[in-house]
């Protein structure tokens, strides 16, 4: 019996020993390593990087265009900082900085050079790479317009050429110029791989990223430089392509019928695909920052949600717009509250347009949500209002399903005007003929001749509230106290640029503020 | 009563006795009855055996016994579990009656080490343990908080909600990224947790606290180790049939003391915010202004009082029916235990019903075979959403109902947004519209067969355990309206169930080689840990109403895609090991065990893993020269080992692709996104650790001491590297964090008369020092507001801010700080703010001021017991406490966030409000300055030290007690009050933040209960 043990036992044993250490050889649960390696392995990664782009926190829009005199920070004391941000008092461990910092890099290195570096991998297996090649140029010009930003914000910056964070840590320091013509050498590299249409005329991604695109960051990033010639080179070449048109009703094209029209080089794009279940962030932006409050709304679509009430016109803007009689584009970027209207009435204009008239304690738009007062601001955004009507049916969320408009063709059309009346020569339209057609979709009449402060002006009136323009319109030309508005002070030798973050700084120490 | 049962008992009995071994020659018949030493009862069960050969008996019921002996001078050994052996000469007597005395002596005691037992007085490492009646005294779902304050070196921390587990930590932290977690090994089976067994399911617990005494546990034992062994009956036990419960009631304690409407408003109108002080008037427009002060509204909640119950009841009952003959034994029990939560409005309780069995049966001459089974079924409602959180930052002037609020559904709660805060402060409508509810389902199963190769030699156990864990989540939203906004209904549905399974083998070897006692063991043990998960969300259910009963996604439903999704992992691991344990004379003592362990957790990087341990004892007290009185026993001993944490989350190390979706004019288009930002977690954390201690008895045992120092090195440990440019952090093992400390008990015992008494301490430091994140500065943690940072030399996660010299009290102090004029005018400072120490001196505050604030690990512990006991009367108590650690009162520096709640009354009393009035606080509007909070400061952070009355107990035995002419059954009956009170100066509900960040925590109430053990 004790031998039949032993032997049982033994045996026992090296039959589980034998059969059990394959195991150990399991692979991982749920851990996707696989890609197809055909040109639709290729799409699917450049829609990754799409992702990446549409994909943005809400504090990278004040950090990016807080500034300006066409817009002050509302939202009484609430969030602080961001108030010392828009009097450009710079605090390095602010988060919005390290915030706007981390996404912008994180998209070029963990999204844009990813995916350059994956669809490169398909292209050497494909037999013909030109649409692998295609979809890196699109990805190249992403990189570009976030160094852009990335230059506008911090000055010198850090370009980075692959996706490997230990060359990243190891960068120099590029200079603001430098850094500027590199982002203009990139839209060359690019433009020849790109499609010669409109972005919705892309059938692949609609929407996407064409030759245009690239030749207005170009025209951008040479602005910046002051290369006046290189720029109105840039926007004559779109002009000259003869796809581009303004879009008729400028109140409309920051709306749902504006969404990718004619007039579009550049858009982030959302959606909530009708339905309250899928109207979440994954597919939709976080847009309350800008919107009206919650006391101070009666939304057409009883439920809508309302907003945060931080993005605030200044009276300087709207007085600007009054002055000139600009309605149209008035109407379309401001929401007015009464108390807003009272202030105006107050500082002396008391003929104002009839849609700043009140019905009750609100200020109606032509879509009928009411605007009403609320401590936290007495002017709201109308470029990021979209009207309750448009939103899908039960869906609560405010401004669900809006695109955001990074690029249209009335920016290029006056950036060609203001490169032009800083120096450039343009092959193909005249400033004038630029600015005028600018002037007639928002109803104003022609004007026969214009020099840098009209056409500053007009940027002014078309691209208030529009993600930084102003901004770096007037730092550019140096008209820097256009600033001092609303007991603002700037001042031109330190506060261009703001301090690189705390935490990158510790990262990095080749970063010095 | 037990009479009749005595007589129904007794055919059972004959049985057993019948089949005891039949004796061969009867010579002399030796008879007599064995009593308790301690109480004079009969004691049923004692074994008796002639020394020096296999001829045994066991008395009666009632104690008696007959033996036959050949000899004369056989002598008869008398032992009984839990009492002293004794030995008697038989020397011609036919009536032999004695007494034994319970174990005084627990140095004989057996203990569980894991794959074996050895005697405390063998032991080299540090091993507590903890018997069944200090557990089942404290009132907790799980039996892990009984030890709260009791062993030195284990830290638990509490958790109020009700079924909620508390953290336990064993010698500090070891792990930075990783699991910090005991290994909790439940009759061989590996878990997570035992928050699924009762405190009376429970013989004892076993903490093995060192490398030495964890080593065999290999990959799974850096964290330490907890043995359970669940209840069994006795060989030879007449049937018992005993009830334990207790019902009670938890009380809120040291409930935070918030603002009320007038020290609120008196804080907004300092801060002279002007759009804020509107909204005081806009509270009295709208629900009315007060009779007793014109400058308040009428309203003045009190939100944790209409929040928080006074008192929820606890109860826990459990039936355990026991026996056993000389073949067989068996436990079989049920429990059913229910605490309600603290939240008053809310569904929030927990209701656990186990049922277990457990048979051992001795097959035969060389096979003993046993099944052991646990099923516990629990219901746990759970109040999250935040209410906490919500609650605390709730206006006293706003009033829960709010009759004006009229398009609110279905209940009209105020909204303070109707009176322009930008949030509506009241945790109401969360409470009313939100339902959590977990079904957990847990099955623990042990099977094994024993076989006996070479009698008292040489055995082989092999045993299966296998161990199911299903938990259903069903998070209900229902639809509503607040007055300002539509809220859709919701669902989500998780389901998560473990299928995990061990398979040991093990052969175990004991001799004696005249003065060599040797002890060997090898076993190979596999494993393997399934896991699924399925969860799913889905939004806006048309069919989703207020009744519970069609809380389901149903079908056609539109689910919320980013929210449904299954997970899976399926681990295995393969290990072989062993164990010697040797002594020569009980003198000196060697120690060793060895364990290879394989494991695919690694992706096949690290596959096989070697760990192992040596410890060694020296008995002093057995040695010739030594003979110091006073002294009966002291011990030396010494232990080094190498462990491993593989509590680490599984790494692929390589680039994933995974599905990602967007919108594409307007339609959904789904792509793929390569990431190369991976974890490379290549192996386990690997942990060495040397213990050296003493283990001593003095003044004839009574008074005992355990002392133990320890340096515990974690190497490999897994830290977040930062992949600058990604801004993401991957995981490497490139950190190490040593952990050192002394632990100290020390236990008196004694009688005086009919009063027998016992006193004990005890106290623990601990010193956590990381010395090393990888190649980078530091690893840091919490927000950036909020920084928590890990660096060489510091503690894991230490504070990291400024430090606060005081608070300006005139301009004067300003314009004297040293900072620059620039900077102070940019800041705009002024008395009130806050001085924070420049650190390298550049008239500057910023990120370069910051330095290490203090830890929230606690660098001290301790413990004091107490237990006195007259005739059937007894009182024990527990104290315990916590020093040297910080909390970090998030709750006050959310004032960066949002500005327009509540504060704290001491907050709002002790503002600065002129010169000399305060140097700790900020004025009321210095407290909103971003100067004064954009960083973590001083000011946020608290002392974390309290002192509390863990326990206190008093107890009445009923024994021998008639009623109406009927015997009682062995009654107890007890008073327990369990944390009736604790001292502390930190400004939140408790101390006890197990991570030290106070956002919101759940109060950990009072317990009052009334126990009763009845044992027939």
């Amino acid at each position: 019996m004790k031998r039949f043990i032993i032997y049982f036992r033994v045996l026992l044993t090296a039959s589980l020993l034998y059969s059990c250490t394959d195991q150990l050889d399991e692979p991982l649960q749920n851990e996707p390593i696989g890609l197809e390696f055909d040109e639709g392995g290729q799409l699917a990664i450049a829609l990754s990087a799409y992702q990446d782009l549409y994909n943005l926190g809400w504090e990278i829009h004040p950090t990016i265009a807080m500034r300006g005199d066409d817009v002050n920070k509302g939202g009484g004391t609430d969030q602080p900082q961001m108030g010392l941000h828009d009097e450009f008092v710079y605090d390095p461990g602010y988060w919005f900085y390290n915030n706007t910092w981390n996404g912008f890099y994180s998209d070029i290195l963990t999204g844009f050079y990813v995916a350059i570096e994956e669809i490169e991998k398909v292209n050497d297996v494909v037999e013909d790479p030109t649409l692998g090649n295609q979809y890196i140029a699109e990805v190249k010009v992403m990189i570009g317009f976030e160094l852009l930003h990335i230059v506008r914000l911090w000055g010198d910056i850090l370009i980075p050429e692959s996706s490997d964070s230990e060359e990243f840590a190891e960068l120099p320091v590029t200079s603001r110029e430098d850094a500027l013509r590199y982002i203009s050498d990139l839209m060359d590299e690019a433009i020849p791989q790109l499609p010669n249409m409109r972005p919705n005329q892309r059938e692949d991604i609609l929407g996407g990223v064409t030759q245009h695109t690239a030749l207005a960051v170009k025209a951008m990033a040479n602005l910046d430089l002051e290369n006046y010639q290189e720029a109105a080179n840039a926007t004559s070449e779109i002009i000259e392509s003869g796809l581009f048109t303004l879009y008729d009703d400028y109140y409309n094209l920051f709306k749902k019928p504006g969404e990718l029209s004619d007039e579009i080089l550049f858009e982030l794009q959302y959606s909530d695909f009708g339905s309250p279940s899928t109207a979440t962030g994954d597919f939709n932006h976080l847009f309350n920052f800008y919107g009206p409050l919650g006391v101070g709304w009666d939304p057409a679509v009883e439920g809508a949600s309302a907003g945060w009430g931080f993005w605030e016109p200044t009276f300087k803007y709207i007085e600007f717009m009054l002055n000139r009689e600009d309605n149209t584009r008035l109407e379309t970027s401001v929401l007015f509250t009464p108390a807003g209207v009272e202030e105006l009435n107050n500082r002396g204009f008391t003929d104002l347009p009839s849609f700043t008239n009140a019905s009750g304690d609100f200020i109606y738009t032509r879509d009928g949500d009411g605007i009403g007062n609320h401590a936290r601001a007495l002017f709201h955004s109308g470029k990021h209002y979209l009207p309750t009507t448009q939103i899908s049916t039960g869906v609560t969320r405010f401004n669900s399903g809006k695109n955001f408009i990074l690029i249209r063709y009335s920016e290029v059309l006056l950036m060609h005007a203001e490169a032009i009346v800083s120096g450039g020569t343009s092959s193909s339209i005249s400033a004038e003929a630029a600015v005028n057609l600018v002037r007639e979709r928002a109803d104003l009449d022609p004007v026969a001749s214009v020099d840098l402060d009209a056409v500053l002006d007009e940027k002014y009136a078309e691209l208030g509230m529009e993600w930084g323009i102003r901004f770096a319109d007037v730092v550019r030309h140096g008209r820097t106290n256009e600033l001092n508005e609303n007991g603002k002070v700037y001042n031109p030798a330190e506060d261009r640029f703001i301090p690189y973050p705390t935490a990158q700084v510790d990262q990095l120490p080749q970063l010095n503020n | 009563m037990k009479k009749i049962l005595r007589i129904k008992l007794k055919p059972l009995l004959l049985l057993a006795i019948c089949v005891t071994p039949a004796l061969s020659v009867a010579q002399t018949v030796v008879t007599g009855t064995v009593l308790s030493g301690d109480d004079g009862q009969p004691l049923p069960g004692v074994n008796i055996l002639i020394k020096g050969s296999t001829t045994g008996t066991t008395t009666d019921i009632d104690g008696n016994y007959s033996i036959s002996v050949q000899d004369d001078n056989s002598i008869l050994v008398f032992s009984f579990v839990g009492y002293s052996s004794q030995e008697i000469t038989v020397s011609s007597r036919n009536r032999i009656d004695l007494s034994l005395n319970p174990d005084i002596s627990q140095l004989e005691e057996i203990v569980v080490i894991g794959y074996g037992t050895q005697q405390t007085r063998d032991l080299t490492s540090a091993i507590s343990t903890i018997k069944t009646e200090e557990i089942t005294t404290t009132p907790n779902s799980n039996p892990m908080q009984a030890l709260q304050g009791k062993v030195a070196g284990v830290q638990i921390t509490s958790n109020g909600s009700p079924g909620a587990s508390p953290n336990v930590r064993v010698r500090g932290l070891g792990s930075i990224t990783g699991n910090n977690d005991p290994l909790y090994v439940v009759d061989g089976m590996f878990v997570d947790n035992i928050d699924f067994l009762n405190s009376t399911d429970i013989a004892n617990i076993s903490v093995l606290k060192d490398a030495s005494a964890s080593a065999i546990y290999g990959v799974r034992g850096a964290n330490g180790v907890v043995l359970i062994e669940t209840n069994s009956g006795q060989y030879n036990q007449p049937t018992k049939i005993v009830y334990d419960g207790y019902y009670g009631v938890q009380v809120p304690q040291n409930v935070l003391q918030m603002s009320n409407s007038e020290q609120f408003a008196n804080y907004v109108r300092q801060t002279g915010n002007d759009p804020e002080i509107e909204l005081i008037e806009n509270a009295i427009g709208r629900y009315g202004r007060s009779r007793v002060n014109p400058n308040l509204p009428v309203t003045n909640t009190d939100w944790y009082n209409e929040v928080m119950t006074d008192a929820a009841p606890i109860q826990n009952h459990s039936l355990t029916i026991s026996g056993g003959n000389d073949r067989a034994r068996y436990s079989v029990g049920g429990s059913y235990f229910n605490q309600e939560g603290l939240i008053d409005h809310m569904r929030n309780d927990y209701e656990r019903l186990n049922f277990r069995g457990k048979i051992d049966a001795i097959a035969n001459d060389w096979l003993t075979v046993g099944a052991n089974i646990t099923l516990s079924n629990a219901t746990q409602f759970n109040a999250d959403n935040a209410v906490w959180f919500q609650t605390y930052f709730a206006i006293p002037t706003l009033p829960v109902f709010d009759e004006l609020n009229t398009d609110a559904s279905p209940t009209a709660f105020g909204n303070a947004q109707q009176i322009g805060y930008r949030g509506r402060q009241n945790p109401f409508f969360v409470m009313e519209n939100n339902d959590n509810r977990n079904r957990v389902g847990k099955i623990l199963g042990n099977f094994y067969a024993d076989f006996e190769i070479l009698p008292e030699k040489l055995s082989f156990k092999t045993s299966y355990n296998y161990f199911y864990n299903n938990i259903q989540v069903r998070n209900v939203d229902l639809a509503y309206n607040d007055g300002e906004r539509e809220f859709q209904n919701g669902l989500t549905r998780i389901s998560e169930t473990s299928y995990n399974q061990i398979w040991d083998n093990v052969l175990t070897y004991q001799n004696n080689f005249g003065d060599h006692n040797l002890t060997l063991t090898g076993g190979y043990s596999y494993r393997s840990e399934v896991f699924e998960e399925n969860q799913s969300r889905a939004e806006d259910i048309r069919t989703l109403t207020r009744n519970e009963e069609d809380w389901y996604i149903p079908d056609n439903s539109e689910v919320n895609t980013s929210e449904t999704f299954s997970d899976g992992d399926e681990l295995f691991g393969i290990s072989f090991f062993g164990r010697a344990a040797y002594n020569y004379k009980d003198k000196y003592l060697l120690y060793g065990t060895y364990r290879r362990d394989g494991t695919n957790r690694f992706a096949g990087f690290a596959k096989w893993g070697d760990f192992y341990t040596i410890g060694a004892g020296w008995v002093l007290t057995e040695e010739n020269f030594f003979n110091v009185p006073g002294i009966d026993f002291f011990k030396l001993r010494a232990g080094y080992g190498e462990i491993g944490n593989e509590g680490i989350n599984p790494a692929i190390g390589q680039t994933t692709f995974n599905q990602i979706g967007l919108a594409i004019g307007d339609e959904l288009v789904t792509g793929v996104r390569p990431d190369n930002v991976f974890d490379l977690v290549t192996t386990w954390e690997t942990t060495a650790e040397t213990n050296v201690g003493v283990s001593a008895r003095f003044l004839n045992q009574r008074l005992s001491l355990e002392a133990d120092w320890f340096q515990r090195d974690t190497e490999d440990a897994v830290v977040n590297v930062f992949q600058p440019g990604a801004g993401e952090f991957v995981r490497r093992n490139a950190g190490s964090v040593r952990n050192s400390g002394l632990e100290l008990a020390l236990n008196w015992s004694d009688n005086v008369g009919d009063i027998s008494y016992n006193i004990g301490a005890n106290f623990a430091t601990l010193d956590n020092e990381v010395l090393s994140v990888g190649n980078q500065v530091a690893l840091d943690a919490g927000s950036a507001e909020f920084r928590q940072r890990s660096a060489e030399g510091s503690g894991i996660r230490e504070f990291f801010g400024y430090e606060i010299i005081g608070v300006f009290q005139t301009q004067e102090d300003v314009t004297n700080s040293g900072y620059t004029t620039d900077f102070i005018s940019t800041n705009n400072l002024e008395p009130g703010d806050f001085h924070f120490r420049d650190q390298n001196g550049d008239g500057i505050i910023n990120a370069d001021d910051r330095v290490f604030l203090g830890s929230f690990l606690p660098s001290y512990t301790f413990g004091f017991n107490f237990g006195i006991t007259y005739r059937n009367l007894s009182l024990t108590a527990f104290l315990q406490g916590q020093g040297g650690n910080k909390i970090l009162n998030r709750k006050r520096g959310e004032i960066i966030f949002t500005q327009d709640t509540n504060i704290d009354a001491d907050l709002a009393n002790n503002f600065w409000d002129g010169a000399g009035s305060t140097n700790e606080y900020p004025s009321a509007s210095g407290y909103r300055k971003p100067y004064n909070n954009n960083q973590l400061s001083e000011f946020l952070l608290e002392d974390g030290d309290y002192f509390r009355i863990q326990n206190v107990r008093i107890a009445y035995l009923f024994d021998n007690k008639e009623l109406m002419g009927m015997k009682l059954p062995k009654t107890t009956v007890s008073f327990t009050a369990e944390r009736p009170l604790t001292l502390f100066d930190y400004n939140g509900f408790n101390p006890e933040v197990a991570d030290g960040v106070d956002r919101q925590t759940y109060p950990i109430p009072a317990i009052y209960t009334f126990g009763l053990n009845i044992e027939l």
